[in-house]
């Protein structure tokens, strides 16, 4: 690259989420998750071209030219589109197996890979009311894969103990601005690689739950020149920011 | 005989404690102009069902006109949690049916279907089944499989904000349906709003909304801003930070309560 560029944490957290897709997969993402977005659109163009692209908007395989800064249900993710195929159709999906990866967030996750998204404090009477799991407590039990991000990393986001169970089941893995875990033995999170400005000691101290290496441990491969010109070109807008404040 | 009326007489035939499914998903073909009308006649009581609900969801809160929601997700996405709402929430005025939004849509198809309940696949490990008593697991009776089950959710009305609607009630939406088609089959009644009004002679696409499903129907331009009608207009997204920063003056601006 001709010019020094600072990566951002938001950077990492696409291309990461991006080269965890496989191809040929069936990819889902809901509401405000605009890194998914542009991450499932990085990956068909960079090494998983059979990968299919499912939404809220509607529609199997779009292919968006645009990214909103405010929200990932609107009618651009249907933009190139042929066929639709509507969120219940891909609830459907998940439920007899044939969805391969959802992208899902929580604002606690815990070392099993759970994720609360109903409440701080208790569900009856919560002292900060949170939006609710949405697609989560019905996708996680039963897609193949998922693939969890939070776009904090500290002791409030990374529990031992969550608030609320809103949703359990097969998270593969979990990104942050800071590291990406993977599921390893007895289903719990360990460390499988840390993005560039982070150190082990970090990310012990910022994670609630008991830190170890996954037998995968490595370091984060920096993003490619490749990798950077396509997500420059997908995500013109830097939605990919929005969810950072 | 027309099925056409003013959104004024539709929100009229609205029963004070009646169960609503509002169409649309987050900020997108909300029927918004419906919801004003709501606040401005009062109705009180209300309970909501919606997959995804953002500022319908919110006004109704900020007008105390709800008790409860049956919902997924409420939230403004990437403008950040819906404030009234989940004020009232914790306040304990609004209690929340917290589903998936896959069981929203499997208690909407149970209605469709006829029957009491619907079996779900999900919820494994979730503590919602139990804090909500929404999900109940029952015994398979041909293989013995644990299975979750989701009690009918029948609404009284489904509001449905579409693109084109003629007088005989059958109506198109451009673009995502989400699950409005659901909805509309569930309820007991179907309320359309639209864009625009047609004669039913000169369709030249075909609607997704048999009429014969629908009681009413009313104009509303732009009946779902400030959020989205695709493809007539987007998020209008500096009045949905000016209702973000001071929600009753934005309400305010909007709707004269009669009631006061």
């Amino acid at each position: 690259m001709s010019s020094i560029i600072t990566l951002e944490p938001a950077d990492y957290m696409t291309v990461a989420m991006a080269r965890l897709i496989q191809d040929g997969e069936r990819i889902f993402h809901g509401v405000a998750s605009p890194m998914p977005a542009v991450a499932i659109q990085l990956a068909k163009k960079h090494h998983a071209k059979k990968a299919v692209y499912l939404s809220i908007a509607g529609t199997a395989d779009a292919v968006p030219t645009e990214f909103s800064r405010h929200t990932t249900a609107g009618a651009n993710l249907r933009e190139g589109a042929v066929s639709e195929f509507l969120l219940s159709d891909i609830f459907d999906l998940s439920a007899r197996g044939g969805l391969d990866v959802a992208f899902l967030s929580g604002a606690q996750i815990d070392e099993y890979g759970r994720l609360n998204l109903s409440a701080i404090g208790s569900f009856q009477q919560p002292k900060v009311r949170l939006p609710g799991g949405a697609g989560s407590a019905a996708l996680l039990p039963t897609v193949k894969r998922a693939i969890l991000w939070k776009t904090t990393h500290d002791t409030r986001s990374l529990v031992e103990k969550l608030d609320v169970i809103t949703a359990a089941g097969n998270t593969e893995y979990v990104i942050t601005p800071l590291a990406i875990f993977k599921r390893g033995k007895q289903g719990k999170l360990q460390l499988y690689s840390i993005f560039p400005e982070s150190s082990f000691d970090e990310i012990v101290e910022k994670t609630g739950f008991k830190v170890e290496k996954h037998p995968q441990y490595h370091v984060f491969e920096p993003i490619t020149e490749r990798e950077w010109e396509l997500l420059l070109e997908i995500d013109k807008n830097g939605s990919r920011f929005s969810e950072f404040r | 005989m027309s099925k056409q009326t003013s959104i004024q007489e539709a929100v009229g035939t609205i029963d004070n404690g009646a169960l609503l499914a509002l169409g649309g998903n987050a900020l997108h073909r909300s029927p918004i102009a419906f919801v004003f009308e709501l606040i401005r006649q009062g109705k009180k009581d209300l309970s909501l069902i919606k997959t995804a609900g953002a500022l319908d969801v919110d006004l109704l809160a900020l007008a105390k006109s709800i008790r409860s929601v049956h919902a997924g997700y409420i939230g403004f996405e990437m403008f950040g949690l819906a404030p009234n709402y989940r004020r009232g929430v914790q306040k304990g005025e609004i209690t929340v049916h917290e589903h998936a939004c896959a069981s929203v849509i499997a208690a909407l198809r149970a209605s469709i279907y006829g029957v009491p309940f619907q079996p779900i696949h999900g919820f494994q490990g979730s503590s919602l089944p139990e804090l909500t008593g929404l999900i109940k697991w029952i015994t398979c009776p041909f293989t013995e499989k644990k299975t979750a089950v989701v009690e009918a959710l029948r609404p009284d009305v489904a509001v449905i904000h579409t693109n084109i609607a003629d007088e005989q009630g059958n109506a198109y939406i451009d673009g995502a349906v989400f699950e409005d088609l659901i909805m509309a089959k569930a309820a007991r009644r179907v309320i359309i709003t639209a864009e625009k009004i047609i004669d039913s002679a000169t369709w030249t696409v075909q609607p997704q909304i048999p009429g014969f499903l629908v009681e009413q129907v009313a104009l509303a331009e732009k009946g779902a801003a400030p959020g989205s009608c695709a493809p007539l207009y987007s998020i209008d997204e500096k009045e949905i930070h000016r209702y973000l920063e001071n929600p009753q003056a934005f309400l305010e601006r909007k709707v004269v309560v009669s009631h006061v």
